[in-house]
């Protein structure tokens, strides 16, 4: 099994590169974050994965906490909608972690083909 | 956001597959709360966007602990990608005032569409290789 503690060594400027375009993306599309990151870090840095998908969130966890914190002394943010559609999504991901360790790595890459295909046509067609 | 039972199982039933998508793929969640938001609850774009930001922290938070601990975060990798998405956040928004936005997202969307056709592919290659070595 995959393992962070024994990867290939990465260099630091693709990382931070990646980090720079799914921040570009957000601010222009308001899509960024893991649809950018996993298909780069799967492209550009041979990360396997599984590894892509956790290293991802754990990205998202900084972003969306400085966007966060950036928007907070506005009124822009809905709290009790922020909880009402967030505490679900905890119960979500515990599920999709569950699942995506039992899926082969490569259906996982599929499944996200999947994925990016759907919110391609949705921003090709403006729906 | 009025809270009425039908608004609760339709944030729940967002947040389930939200969450879905972000323990499988690693994608947030943004890329449906953020439609839900705004077609179902009749949110700015902005707001939603902002909203759904505040959404992600306690998925992102519980999910990157919870795959720390099976050994599955590079967290290198995730504060240089991090420190970098704050940097193009800043760029971001002041290209996108400048820009036709809506040809730039049906270019991105194009590119999404061939990554995802590619992934296929080449997945499916692998998938063929395996079942036949």
């Amino acid at each position: 099994m995959d393992n962070a503690s024994n990867l290939p060594k990465v260099s630091v400027y693709p990382l931070l590169g990646i980090g720079v375009v799914s921040g570009l993306f957000a601010a222009m599309f308001g899509i960024g974050g893991g649809v950018v990151i996993v298909p780069l870090l799967l492209l550009l840095t041979k990360l396997p994965p599984r590894i892509a998908a956790a290293t991802s969130l754990a990205t998202l966890l900084l972003t969306s906490l400085i966007g966060t914190v950036r928007y907070a002394g506005s009124d822009h943010i809905d709290w009790v909608a922020a909880i009402v559609i967030g505490a679900p999504a905890v119960i979500g991901v515990l599920l999709g972690i569950h699942f995506q360790k039992r899926l082969p790595a490569d259906w996982l890459v599929v499944g996200f083909g999947v994925l990016i295909i759907g919110i391609g046509l949705k921003l090709v067609l403006q729906l | 956001m009025d809270l009425t039972l039908l608004t609760i199982c339709l944030a729940i039933g967002c947040g389930i597959a939200a969450g879905l998508l972000a323990g499988l793929f690693g994608v947030g969640g943004g890329v449906i709360f953020v439609p839900t938001l705004v077609l179902v609850f009749a949110f700015t774009q902005l707001d939603a966007q902002a909203t759904s930001l505040a959404a992600i922290i306690p998925v992102a938070a519980v999910g990157a602990w919870r795959q720390t601990s099976d050994e599955n975060v590079y967290w290198r990798g995730a504060l240089i990608m991090g420190i970098g998405a704050a940097v193009g956040v800043l760029f971001g928004a002041e290209v996108a005032t400048r820009l036709p936005d809506e040809l730039l997202s049906q270019v991105f969307g194009a590119v999404l569409i061939l990554s995802g056709g590619e992934m296929i592919v080449s997945a499916s290659r692998r998938i063929k290789a395996k079942r036949l070595g």
